[in-house]
This record gives structure tokens, C-alpha cells and sequence, in this order.
């Protein structure tokens, strides 16, 4: 890819052409023949991505951790010809179903799902949302509402931060702000996001690109969701502030197809910003933004995973250095930022980094987005200040006391997160703090697991999450998160000594990236819990 | 800035790894799937260390090493995680399918581990993509890109991943059953004129494989088809094994002592008889530096004739005297090293992917990889494929799209201003010509449209001064010279030709064209190019030949020929090569040779050319002797025997030597060494500092001239040979064979990948079963009319004669275009070329002949 040539995206060309009625073959000879990829090796790589082989013509059945909780296994087998996805987001309502249209079925039950078929389109409504002990930040918008549309935005102050930044004409002046704010990535691995962004203008390249990563796959978080929904604008200047920032003329939000109400409604508001030259060739910061929905596979919330999906490579994760900064996408250097992070960003310039910093710890500074699944008694999005201890904010955010009269523990960071029992959440909310203690905060959901639940069965489902989702590239994930499911199968269920717990320790300190080092994590504490409950 | 690698203090190097960090102090680190020389893939995690402080493990391959760092690489745990990854590795599921379709390569998928080694490698040496990574996440297996099978695949047969498979589920069918190698000789391939090193392994009096030399500069651990593969002839039931002398209408065998007084008495009696100038020499550029050098030593001073020439005539003699006349030296400016560090490539008239496919493949991954890079090429090859911009001009019509580029880079002002002013001469005079061209006329003879003339000049002009790799698309034209000084023009605008990672490369054919002319296998020129005409130079060859060379340049291989057919050439000395076939117009070649009163042919099978000769020497081959070659790059590499010739085949610097003697010279070379040594004191400009033990790694690349210089990659680096470059004013002429009443379509001949040149090796190999025939490509646009489908075959008829051949129909010429192989002597592709050629070099217009194609 040269300096100028227009940036393609095999993938997404070939989706696009799939959807529009292709055959399989064709739209892949179109792909590589504009793409200047073989055409065998794109055949290939599109292997790993199950949305271009399958399609998007089945229902899917959410088997995200809180649906698998809320009976998903009883839902799929009711339905026949459907394919399982890690997760559809809306956790908070489990069971949910994913329909041909894009329609999303909520809190379904097998019998009435023929009739929640027929219904053409569903729209659930928004999750509840709340703060806990802070200012709404990051779910300003969110918390009083549905402000897609861009006039609503632009009353609320959307796109001033971005106006402002451009016309003091600083680039500089906008990282220095977040960096004194303390932000850290959303993400899961939590790194200082003016940091990166420093990194990233620093280089010498002559092209630089901004990514909004808006695969949340994490199953027990939808923040993203909900904000790419109902605060797509703020998510919008967030990524253009960052791309101002890092001298970057192009943008992308990559949205995962779980998503298609995300995307939909990311891609009409981007239409009305661009109409308006708030964002696009005309703007005043000209920026050429694309949406591009993502292709079915977990891993692509991996940062350089996701890269090699939008080049045409398999959904893998590859060896840093050289990070995304240095040689991003097509090579040229790359900022790959969460959805919620970039949320923050215009409240950060708007109202300073320094009213940012005051909350939270000096370690993780601001606020964060926590979600309740339907496990709780209050399920929905509470934004708490980093800081507070994690069982009061179950109690007060979720409602639900945290003992174990009421739950067997709490699912905390999704599948790559921890399992917590009760008593272990006298712990502050802090990246660090967490980590200390063997936890990770992850995206920040919350899966509840109730008093009496099948310990065995919720550690079965993410095994097999672990082994379906791993993306096949390094040896110990791949290979051990196969033969972790079967000896689990075959009874192994030891996670302190023996064959499985071997197999759990190769992944988790010789994985190429963070998925295979991670998953293990919860599947032990969940198993240790077992063992204590059946000694 | 100390780190501790198991115990032992090291300094931290910026971006190193821990892997190469480890191996500088002596400490190995287990690995799989890491490839030396490429990009980590990290999949495999068997590098995994400890670092002290960390929970984690990191892979060494892709970790770097940091300041303070104490690692562990050999702990009791790391071992025991190794154990299990081992096993790991070989969980992929058994695919029971072994894949026994291609003539070289074997793909046994039960052996598979899926550690990616050979994807990786045939990424970047080849530049392709055979191997895939195919499946779902969780089944990941490797497969090759062709429908099924490795025959149908894209596979080019490099070896480079069997090179690499640590299970042989990729193996070489050919070395499959045969003996383990009972000793190994470095080399220099025998091929193009890439050079690249083997290791040839013999066992039981034969080859039984050749593997590329991974440290070798040239070709850095890669090799061809060829180049791998290719040896059978060695060992080819028909090679010739003794000297064969015409009685009659038949060849008999007779002995060397025979054979060299027959043809010492025949010599000096035709000498005495017509004198001198009706004796020619034409040397092989197969062979060696030092058997051309006697021989066109012996040829003149003891027949006193300059009619020496080489086959460098028939193809880059446009090139070199172009690139002679604007820099002061023929030969590149560049090196093959400048594909790496170019930031822009300019490919014109070449087709490197099949004729170099080593330089082909690093061309290809710097593409692939983001480099720009412009193809100037009426065929769409497999490089203008992945080329930024392709400009598909029509045949013979170089000149015009170059001198349009330089009127854009003049006229808009994106040229090298200041290295155009202080290093160059005649712009102003360039200006003032250009100026009077029409871009809209060249955009409409040419066939490429003025955009893509634009953007061809922005492209050359935006990213620094480009790579020109040239080939033989320019030099084989009537207006051979003149397409070279223009392309040169760009180079000079450019300010390209001096600077790393820029330049003239143009890519030189056999392995030795380029010696061939540096030893003074030219009429003209002595050897290190030095002028037959300039006392000095004479003087100084006296004094060490003990005669001087005559005076008055000979005449080049087409104006012997046609001496020869005139009757004025009487005696012929042929050292390999088959004038009969690869020479243009072969009835009057066929013609020429029938005249002579005496044609001597050395050679290792009997050609069309030897079998028409009185005498035949049977020759060693290139595994058969030692001496040295030149590469395109001007590298002087060692060649050495691996085997003995066959029978009572013998190198021809040795029977030159003893034709010397025969003839009364006290010649007493003991090796190709002394010959050497002769070389480098008769021009010592360009090799007085090369001797035999000089040159045992990578060889030396001339200019050398002193035993304490250490050769040169770069040319012109500081001044020009000629003091300032010289920009050319080139018109544009019509070729003789442009626009022919009655012959619609533009001929190119070349060649095929699987193929060397007349074939005499390659077409007695299992080559043949990769490529049977040879092939006319037509465009279905011109095919369809004429009622040829693919595979048909046609007779293709040009005002000078006609040949058939199968018709391959193919979008990668254009319409009017066709393109047509000469591999195979049954085709006579040679019968259609023409006498056409260019005025200044003599080099023939195989690039260009008026045909009309019927059905056959």
C-alpha cells in the first residue's frame, strides 16, 4: 500500500458484496483482484473469520456467559438452523437472539421465540443507566437518553471539544491534555492513552491511521454497544480528536457484527456529521472516516488481530513489538482505541484534564463504566469513579448483596477477567489494585453468579469459549485450550495439580497474547470453587 | 547498560531480540518456527525464556532485549514447557494425504506440525504465496494455493520451504531415495547471470543434490528451479565424451592429441591461405573467465585476428555500449543489494519473475511490501502485476514513452536539478529536444495513455531516485542503444546512477555474459574493455602476451556470420554456443555455416551448430571445472569442479592452452588461478586486485584494482567513469519491422521459466515435465478472429520465414501482440526473427518481428 492509494479492506469489501447477493467465489476473486492479495491466500484467510463463511443469513443465539446463565443452551436447541456468538450485548435482558434481519430478540424464552421471529423490528430499548459516587463522564449523554441523531448531539455540545481543539491548532496541546488526565485504555490491558497517542505521533510516518475498536466481545460488558447506539457522536469526536492528535487524515471504527444495530446507527450518524462538515473531506479538520463491520471472531478486540482482519489476514493476534503505533495497519503507524476510551476524550478537553483526574485513584484516574447482567437485581451501566471497593459497588450499583447468600461469586472482566468470590471483592476498582490481587478488571461487566449455580457447567461454557475462540496462531492457546476441554470432558477438573492444570499453566505463560494468557484465569477460580463446594 | 542472559553480562543492542542477543554470547535458544533473516511469526512459543521479576514467559524470537534484564533461557521449567509445546506442536489433527503431483516437490501432510516455517519462507524468498494457513481457528492446516494440488499451484520450485521443514512433510523427490552426499562443493550456478552459490553434493560419481549457499551474498540462501533441480544433463546418456571429427557426411571419434593437430594444422593452413581476418572466435558465456581469455588471447595473437565476439552481441551489447557512452562503463551501475534498499523500482523490458527468478522474487516481496514500483512492458508479467502503475506500451516503442517521462520530469520541474548541474552534461541541449516532442503523439504510438505517462513521472519522481532494473526488452531492438541512453536520461533526471539503493541494473542473461565481454570477447576491446585501437593499450598487452594484438577492430557475430556466408570467413571457432538456434534468421545462419571451409565447436552436446561442424570438442560443464564467473552485478565468483567431465570431455581453457602449445606458444598455465593472476595484470583498472584466494566468500565485484580494495557495489559513486554523464538526445526511428502491410502483429521472442535459453540443459531434465513445448501467447481478441483456441496449434509466419507452434491464449500480451518461446529446436522460433538490428551495437531485433499467426 503506498503512501496515497486509497486504503482497502478485503474483508469488507467482500461482505459487502456477499450481502448484496455475490456468490462466495466471485466476491472473493473481486476482493483479491483489487486487493492484490492471491486470491488462495485471502481463500484462506477468510477461514478464520466465521462470518464470511457462514454468512449472515442465520439467527444467532447469544451464548454469552449471562444468557448461558439464562438458559441459551434450551434456546438453541429450540432453534434449528442458528449459529452461537460470543455475545450479543445485551446482557443486562438474557436470553438474546440476533435475527437474519439484524433484529435483536431480548429475555427470550423458547416458546415465545417463533412469535418474537415474527415481529419485524424489535427494538429493545436502552439499558438502564446510573452513576455511582461521580458525575456522569463517560455516560453523559447516555444516562439522559438517546442522542444519535445529530441535532440532539450537538445541543447536548458534541463536536465542540473537536472545534475548539482544531481552531487553537494544537495537536501537541490535545495529547498533553490526555495524558495529564490519566486515562487509561478501556480496552483490558489498560495502557495510558495520551501515551500512546504520543507514541503513535512521534513516528516519522507520512500516513497515520485511527481505529476506534468496536469489538466488544467481552461477554458481561456492552458500554460499547450502548454508547456506538444512543452517544455515537461522542464517540465519533473522541476518535477524531485522536486522529487530530496523530496527525492522521484517515479513521475507522470497526464495529463487530453482533453488533448490526451499532453499525447502523454509527454509519447514520457519521452520515449527518459528515452532511454537516463536522467530520469527512469538508470538515474543518478534514478527516476521511469509514465504518467497517467486523467478520465474527472474538479475537479481533485483540488490537493487532483486528489490524490483520481489516487486511485481509487471518484473525490472529501477532507478536509486539512492533506495536500498532510503530507499524499499524498496512504498516503505517496506528492508534487502536477502545470505544469507551475515546468516549471520555471530549469531556476531558471540554471540562479539563485536571476534573477528570480528581476522580478515581492516582493510579486510575476518572471513572468507569461498569455492567450489570441480568443476574442482578438492578442489571444495567453504572459509571463509578476507578477506586471504590468492588463489593460496594455490586451492592450499590448492582443492588445486589455481595455475600454468599446471595451469589456464589461474580464473573468480573468477562472470560478473560476473574471469577471472585464474595468475600474476595473487598478490593478497589483500580487497574492496578485488581492486579495486585490476581485479578483484571477487563472491560469492566459484571456477570452475577447466583447462589446454587452449576459451577461445572459455567466453567465447561468457557472452556469451550476459550477453545472456540482461540485464533489458532500460537501453540500453547491453540493446542492447549483444546485439550484443556477435553480433559475437562473426560473428568479433569483439577486446576491446582495434575494434567489440566499443566495444560492451563503452558497457556497462561507461553501464549502469544493476552487471550490465551488470560482465559484460564476465571475457568481456575471457578473450578477452586467447585472443588471447595463438592470437596 | 548491562543485561544477563543465563549468568552472562551483555550490552543491550537497540531492537534486539533476546533470541540473536543470546546467540552473540554463545547461547543457543531452542526454536521452531522462528526463520533466520524474517520477521518472527512467534507462534510457536518454543523460545520462550524468564525474565526475572515477570510472572510471564516472553518468546525470545520477537521479545527485545531491554537494559536490566536477567534471563533465564535453560531453566528446569522452560525445559519441561518445551516437552509439552513439542507435543503440543504435533496435536494438529493427521491429514492421512500425501500430495505426489509436482516433479519436485513432495507435500506429506501427515508429517505436518503447522508451524508456518514454510509459509513465512515462500513469502519472502520467492516473493510468493504457495503456502497458506487455510481452515477454521481451532483446525488451522497448511495448504498449497493451487486447486488441490502442488502441479496446479503457483509453486515456482524454489526448494526454499523444504529448506526449512523441520518434519519433511516438504521434501525434494529428487534426493528422496538417493545417498547422503559423500562430500559438498561450493558454487557458482551455471544458469542466468544472477549467480548464485551452490553447495553441490556428490555421492557415487553423480550429483545428488544442490542446495543453496545460506550465506552467500548473492542469493542469500535462495535458488531456482534451475538452479536446484536442473542437473540431470550432467550425467545425459548423450553428452559428448570425445573429440569428433567430420569424415564424410559422418562425426568420428578420434583422440585430443588427434584432434588438436588436425585442427592446429587447418588453422595455420587457412591462416597462411586467406589470411588473418578469415578466422572468427566466438566465445561461450557459459563458460569460464579464464577459457575466454585464452581463447581470444590465443585468437589474436597467433592467428591475428580481432574477429572475437561473444554472445553478450545478441543481447545487453545495446545496453553496455549505451551505458558505456553516458557513464563511461557498460556494465551495472548497481547491485543486486539496491533492490532492498530502494525506495522506488523502475523494471523495464524484463521479465525477472521467469529469466532471474532469484532477483525476480526479492523484486516481487519489495512490491508486495509497499515499495512503488513501475513496469515498462508490453506483456503484462507476473511483476507488472504487482506494480503500482504498468505502462503496456507497444513493441519497439521504448524510446518514446522514456523520452516522454523526461519531458514531464523537465518540464514540470521535478527532476534532480542540482545533480543534473554538477554531475551531468548536455541538459540544457535534452531540454531544448524535448521540448519539440509531442506527448500527446508518443501517448498515441505507444499505446499508453497520457495519465498513465503522468503518473509514471510523478511515481518516478515523488520518492527518491529509483532502481532501474532493465532487461533485454530494450536491448534487443533496433533501436537498442537508443532505448538505453533514454532510460538512462530518467536515471540521470532522477539523479539515480551513483546513489545506494539506485542505479542502472540491468539484469545480464547467462551466468558469464558479463566476463565474457570483460575479458575481451569484443572486436573492439581488449580485455577490461580497453580499446584495440589505443597504442598504449597495445603496448602493455604486448609486453605481456609477447605479441601484439592487431590493430583494427574484427567484426561482431552477425557481420561474421554474414562473412562467413560471403565466403569471406573461412574458419570458425564456436565454444559453446548454438549460433543455429539462437541466432535471428536461421536459414542465413544455417546458410553462413554450411560455407566454412572449417568449423570448430566445443560443446557438451551435439547441437544444430556442432552438427554441422568438422570438429567437436567435448566440454566440461559449469560442475565440471574451476575457474570464475561474473555475475550481472559485476561479482567475480569462483566455479568449482564438483565432478569430473565425462569420458574424455575436457575444460576448455585447457584445450585452449593446449592448442597454444600445439602451436608453438610456451604457454604454461598449471590452473585457472595463473590465468587469473594473467587478467588482472593485462587491465588492472578493473581487477588488479583479484586473484583466485581473494575471491573464496562472495567473490569480488570489479572495479577492484588493488589487492587492498575491496571491490565495488556502488559505481559512479563519487565521479563518473567519464568524468560527467552525458544526457542523450535519442529520436525515435521506426523499426523495419513496425507497421508491416500485411503482417499485423508484433512478435516478442524470450524466455520461459522452466527453461535456459536453447535448452541443451534444461530440456534434459525433469524441467520437461514443468514445460513440454514452446509456447505461442496470443490475446484472445486476436485469437478468437483467427479461429485459435487455447491450446491449438499455429503457424506463425514473419516476411523471413515461419515456425509452429501450440498457441497459449492469454490476456498477458496485448492485442496485437504475441510472444513466442525458443527452447525447443523443432520450433525454429528463429526461422520468423529477422536480420534487422541495431545500427550502432549489431544487436538483433529479437524483440520485434511483423507476423501474421494462422490455425494450423
Amino acid at each position: 500500500m503506498g503512501v496515497s492509494a486509497p486504503l482497502f479492506f478485503p474483508f469488507a469489501h467482500l461482505a459487502v458484496l456477499r450481502a448484496a447477493g455475490a456468490e462466495f467465489e466471485a466476491a472473493l476473486a473481486e476482493a483479491a483482484r483489487i486487493s492484490g492479495i492471491p486470491v488462495a491466500r485471502l481463500r484462506a484467510a477468510a477461514e478464520s473469520h466465521p462470518d464470511l463463511i457462514a454468512g449472515l443469513d442465520t439467527p444467532r443465539i447469544c451464548r454469552g456467559t449471562s444468557c448461558e446463565l439464562s438458559g441459551a443452551a434450551a434456546l438453541a436447541a429450540s432453534v434449528g438452523s442458528a449459529r452461537p456468538a460470543y455475545c450479543l450485548g445485551h446482557c443486562d435482558r438474557a436470553p438474546v437472539v440476533l435475527d437474519a434481519r439484524g433484529g435483536v430478540h431480548v429475555r427470550c424464552e423458547p416458546r415465545a421465540l417463533a412469535a418474537a421471529f415474527a415481529d419485524a423490528t424489535p427494538t429493545p430499548s436502552a439499558p438502564r443507566v446510573r452513576t455511582l459516587g461521580c458525575e456522569p463522564i463517560v455516560t453523559r449523554r447516555l444516562i439522559r437518553g438517546d442522542f444519535s441523531a445529530l441535532g440532539d448531539a450537538r445541543r447536548d455540545g458534541a463536536y465542540q471539544a473537536l472545534a475548539r481543539a482544531v481552531a487553537a491548532g494544537s495537536p501537541a496541546a490535545v495529547i498533553d491534555a490526555v495524558v495529564r488526565s490519566g486515562e487509561r485504555g478501556r480496552g483490558g490491558a489498560g495502557f495510558g492513552t495520551g501515551e500512546k497517542w504520543r507514541a503513535c505521533a512521534s513516528t516519522s510516518g507520512a500516513r497515520r491511521i485511527a481505529i476506534a475498536n468496536g469489538d466488544e466481545g467481552d461477554p458481561g460488558s456492552f458500554i460499547d454497544r450502548a454508547l456506538l447506539e444512543y452517544d455515537p457522536h461522542g464517540v465519533l469526536e473522541g476518535l477524531a480528536l485522536c486522529a487530530y492528535a496523530i496527525h492522521a487524515r484517515e479513521a475507522i471504527v470497526f464495529v463487530r457484527s453482533e453488533y448490526p444495530r451499532a453499525a447502523a446507527c454509527l454509519e447514520r450518524a457519521l452520515a449527518e456529521a459528515e452532511a454537516a462538515h463536522l467530520l469527512g473531506e469538508r470538515a474543518p479538520f478534514p478527516l476521511a472516516v469509514r465504518v467497517v463491520r467486523g467478520f465474527g471472531s472474538y479475537v479481533c478486540g485483540e488490537e493487532t488481530a483486528l489490524i490483520a482482519a481489516l487486511e485481509g489476514k487471518r484473525a490472529e493476534a501477532r507478536p509486539r513489538p512492533p506495536f500498532p503505533t510503530e507499524s499499524g495497519l498496512f504498516g503505517f503507524p496506528t492508534v487502536v482505541n477502545n470505544v469507551e476510551t475515546l468516549a471520555n476524550v471530549a469531556w476531558i478537553l471540554e471540562r479539563g484534564p485536571d476534573a477528570y483526574a480528581a476522580h478515581g485513584t492516582p493510579a486510575s484516574r476518572g471513572t468507569k463504566a461498569i455492567c450489570f447482567n441480568a443476574g442482578f437485581r438492578a442489571p444495567g451501566i453504572v459509571e463509578v469513579p476507578f477506586g471504590l471497593p468492588l463489593c460496594d459497588v455490586i451492592e450499590f450499583g448492582g443492588e445486589t448483596p455481595c455475600n454468599r447468600d446471595e451469589l456464589e461469586g461474580v464473573l468480573l472482566g468477562g472470560p478473560m477477567g476473574s471469577f471472585l468470590r464474595p468475600e474476595a471483592c473487598d478490593v478497589a476498582l483500580d487497574f492496578d489494585a485488581l492486579r495486585s490481587a490476581g485479578h483484571e478488571l477487563g472491560h469492566g461487566g459484571l456477570v452475577a453468579i447466583p447462589r446454587g449455580a452449576d459451577l461445572a457447567a459455567l466453567a465447561r461454557h468457557l472452556i469451550a469459549f476459550m477453545a472456540e475462540e482461540s485464533c489458532g496462531r500460537c501453540t500453547p492457546c491453540r493446542a492447549g485450550s483444546a485439550r484443556a476441554r477435553a480433559l475437562y470432558e473426560r473428568g479433569e477438573r483439577n486446576p491446582d495439580v495434575g494434567e489440566f492444570a499443566e495444560v492451563l499453566g503452558v497457556m497462561e505463560s507461553a501464549s502469544l497474547c493476552a487471550f490465551g494468557r488470560a482465559t484460564p484465569r476465571p475457568i481456575r477460580g471457578l473450578l477452586a470453587a467447585l472443588a471447595e463446594a463438592q470437596p | 547498560m548491562t543485561a544477563w542472559i543465563d549468568g552472562r553480562p551483555l550490552e543491550p543492542r537497540p531492537g534486539e531480540t533476546i533470541l540473536r542477543a543470546a546467540a552473540r554470547v554463545g547461547i543457543e535458544i531452542p526454536t521452531l518456527c522462528f526463520v533466520e533473516g524474517i520477521a518472527a511469526d512467534g507462534g510457536c512459543r518454543r523460545c520462550v525464556v524468564e525474565i526475572a521479576g515477570r510472572d510471564s514467559l516472553e518468546a525470545a524470537c520477537h521479545a527485545p532485549l531491554s537494559d536490566g534484564m536477567r534471563i533465564a533461557t535453560a531453566s528446569p521449567r522452560l525445559r519441561a514447557l518445551r516437552a509439552r509445546l513439542d507435543a503440543f506442536q504435533c496435536d494438529a489433527p493427521p491429514e492421512p494425504r500425501c500430495d505426489e503431483s509436482h516433479p519436485y516437490l513432495v507435500f506429506d501432510a501427515a508429517r505436518c506440525i503447522g508451524c508456518r516455517r514454510c509459509v513465512q519462507v515462500c513469502d519472502e524468498i520467492p516473493g510468493r504465496s504457495v503456502w497458506q494457513v487455510a481452515g477454521p481457528r481451532d483446525a488451522p492446516r497448511i495448504a498449497c494455493d493451487g486447486p488441490g494440488l502442488l502441479r496446479a499451484s503457483s509453486c515456482v520450485a524454489c526448494g526454499a520451504c523444504v529448506d526449512v521443514c523441520p518434519t519433511a512433510a516438504i521434501t525434494d523427490r529428487d534426493r528422496r531415495d538417493a545417498p547422503a552426499p559423500e562430500r559438498r562443493v561450493r558454487t557458482t550456478c551455471g544458469y542466468c547471470g544472477v549467480g548464485c552459490q551452490l553447495e553441490v553434493g556428490v555421492a557415487e560419481g553423480r550429483v545428488v543434490r544442490i542446495d543453496a549457499v545460506q550465506s552467500a551474498e548473492v542469493n542469500r540462501g535462495a535458488l531456482c528451479s534451475k538452479g536446484r533441480y536442473a542437473h540431470a544433463w550432467q550425467r545425459s546418456a548423450d553428452r559428448l565424451t570425445q573429440p569428433l571429427l567430420r569424415r564424410g557426411d559422418a562425426l568420428e571419434p578420434v583422440s585430443w592429441r588427434e584432434a588438436i593437430a588436425w585442427v592446429a594444422e587447418r588453422l595455420t593452413a587457412i591462416q597462411r591461405a586467406h589470411g588473418p581476418d578469415a578466422i572468427g572466435l566466438m566465445t561461450s558465456s557459459r563458460g569460464t573467465n579464464e577459457a575466454a581469455y585464452l581463447l581470444q588471447k590465443l585468437f589474436r595473437v597467433r592467428f591475428g585476428t580481432n574477429h572475437v565476439d561473444c554472445c553478450a552481441r545478441v543481447c545487453h551489447s545495446s545496453t553496455a555500449l549505451a551505458l558505456a557512452q553516458v557513464t563511461g562503463t557498460g556494465a551495472a551501475s548497481a547491485s543486486f543489494a539496491d533492490i532492498e534498499r530502494a525506495s522506488c523500482l523502475v523494471v523495464a523490458g524484463a521479465n525477472p519473475t521467469e529469466a532471474h527468478p532469484v532477483v525476480g522474487g526479492r523484486l516481487l516481496r519489495r512490491a508486495r511490501s509497499g515499495v512503488p514500483l513501475l513496469v515498462i512492458d508490453p506483456r503484462r508479467t507476473e511483476i507488472a502485476e504487482a506494480a503500482t502503475l504498468h505502462l503496456a506500451l507497444r513493441p519497439g516503442t521504448n524510446v518514446l514513452v522514456f523520452n516522454a517521462l523526461a519531458k514531464l520530469l523537465v518540464e514540470r520541474e521535478r527532476y534532480a536539478a542540482d545533480y543534473g548541474a554538477s554531475r551531468c552534461e548536455g541538459l540544457g541541449a535534452l531540454a531544448t529536444f524535448l521540448a519539440g516532442i509531442s506527448i500527446e503523439a508518443a501517448a498515441q504510438r505507444t499505446g499508453v495513455a497520457l495519465p498513465q505517462l503522468e503518473a509514471a513521472a510523478e511515481l518516478l519522481a515523488s520518492h527518491g531516485p529509483p532502481l532501474f532494473v532493465s532487461g533485454l526488452g530494450l536491448s534487443e531492438l533496433t533501436q537498442g542503444v537508443a532505448s538505453v541512453r533514454a532510460l538512462a536520461n530518467l536515471a540521470l533526471l532522477t539523479g539515480a546512477i551513483g546513489q545506494p539503493g539506485a542505479g542502472m541494473l540491468p539484469l545480464r542473461g547467462q551466468n558469464n555474459v558479463q566476463g565474457n565481454a570483460d575479458m575481451g570477447s569484443q572486436p573492439a576491446q581488449l580485455t577490461g574493455y580497453q580499446a584495440v585501437s589505443d597504442p598504449a593499450v597495445r603496448a602493455r598487452f604486448a609486453s605481456v602476451w609477447g605479441a601484439e594484438p592487431p590493430t583494427h577492430a574484427g567484426l561482431t557475430i552477425p557481420e561474421m556470420l554474414e562473412a562467413a556466408a560471403a565466403g569471406r570467413i573461412c574458419a570458425l571457432w564456436i565454444q559453446g554456443e548454438d549460433v543455429a538456434q539462437s541466432d535471428p534468421d536461421e536459414r542465413h545462419v544455417l546458410q553462413a555455416l554450411e560455407r566454412l571451409e572449417l568449423l570448430v565447436v566445443q560443446e557438451l552436446f551435439l547441437t544444430e551448430t556442432a552438427r554441422r561442424a568438422h570438429l567437436v570438442l567435448p566440454a566440461a560443464g559449469f560442475l565440471e571445472q574451476d575457474g570464475t564467473f561474473t555475475n550481472g552485478e559485476r561479482r567475480i565468483q569462483r566455479v568449482r569442479a564438483a565432478l569430473p567431465p565425462p569420458g574424455e570431455a575436457r575444460p576448455d581453457w585447457l584445450v585452449a592452452r593446449d592448442l597454444a602449445r600445439e602451436l608453438g606458444l610456451d604457454w604454461h598455465y598449471d590452473s585457472p588461478a595463473d590465468v587469473l593472476d594473467e587478467i588482472a595484470e593485462v587491465a588492472p583498472d578493473l581487477f588488479g586486485g583479484v586473484s583466485m584466494d581473494r575471491l573464496d566468500e562472495n567473490g569480488l565485484q570489479w572495479p577492484c584494482p588493488d589487492r587492498a580494495h575491496s571491490g565495488t557495489a556502488t559505481v559512479h559513486a563519487t565521479a563518473f567513469v567519464r568524468g560527467r554523464a552525458q544526457f542523450s538526445i535519442v529520436p525515435f526511428l521506426e523499426s523495419p519491422e513496425a507497421q508491416v502491410p500485411g503482417y499485423p502483429l508484433s512478435l516478442i521472442t524470450g524466455r520461459v521459466r522452466d527453461h535456459y535459453n536453447v535448452g541443451t540443459m534444461t530440456r534434459r531434465t525433469p524441467q520437461l515435465s514443468l514445460a513440454a513445448d514452446d509456447a505461442l501467447t496470443l490475446n484472445p481478441r486476436d485469437a478468437a478472429p483467427l479461429g485459435i483456441a487455447d491450446g491449438d496449434t499455429a503457424r506463425v509466419e514473419s516476411r523471413h520465414g515461419s515456425a509452429t507452434a501450440r498457441v497459449e491464449v492469454s490476456e498477458r500480451v496485448l492485442p496485437g501482440t504475441a510472444f513466442l518461446s525458443f527452447h525447443f529446436p523443432e520450433t525454429h522460433a528463429n526461422c520468423v526473427t529477422g536480420p534487422a538490428r541495431d545500427p550502432e551495437s549489431k544487436c538483433p531485433e529479437y524483440k520485434l518481428t511483423a507476423v501474421r499467426v494462422a490455425k494450423a
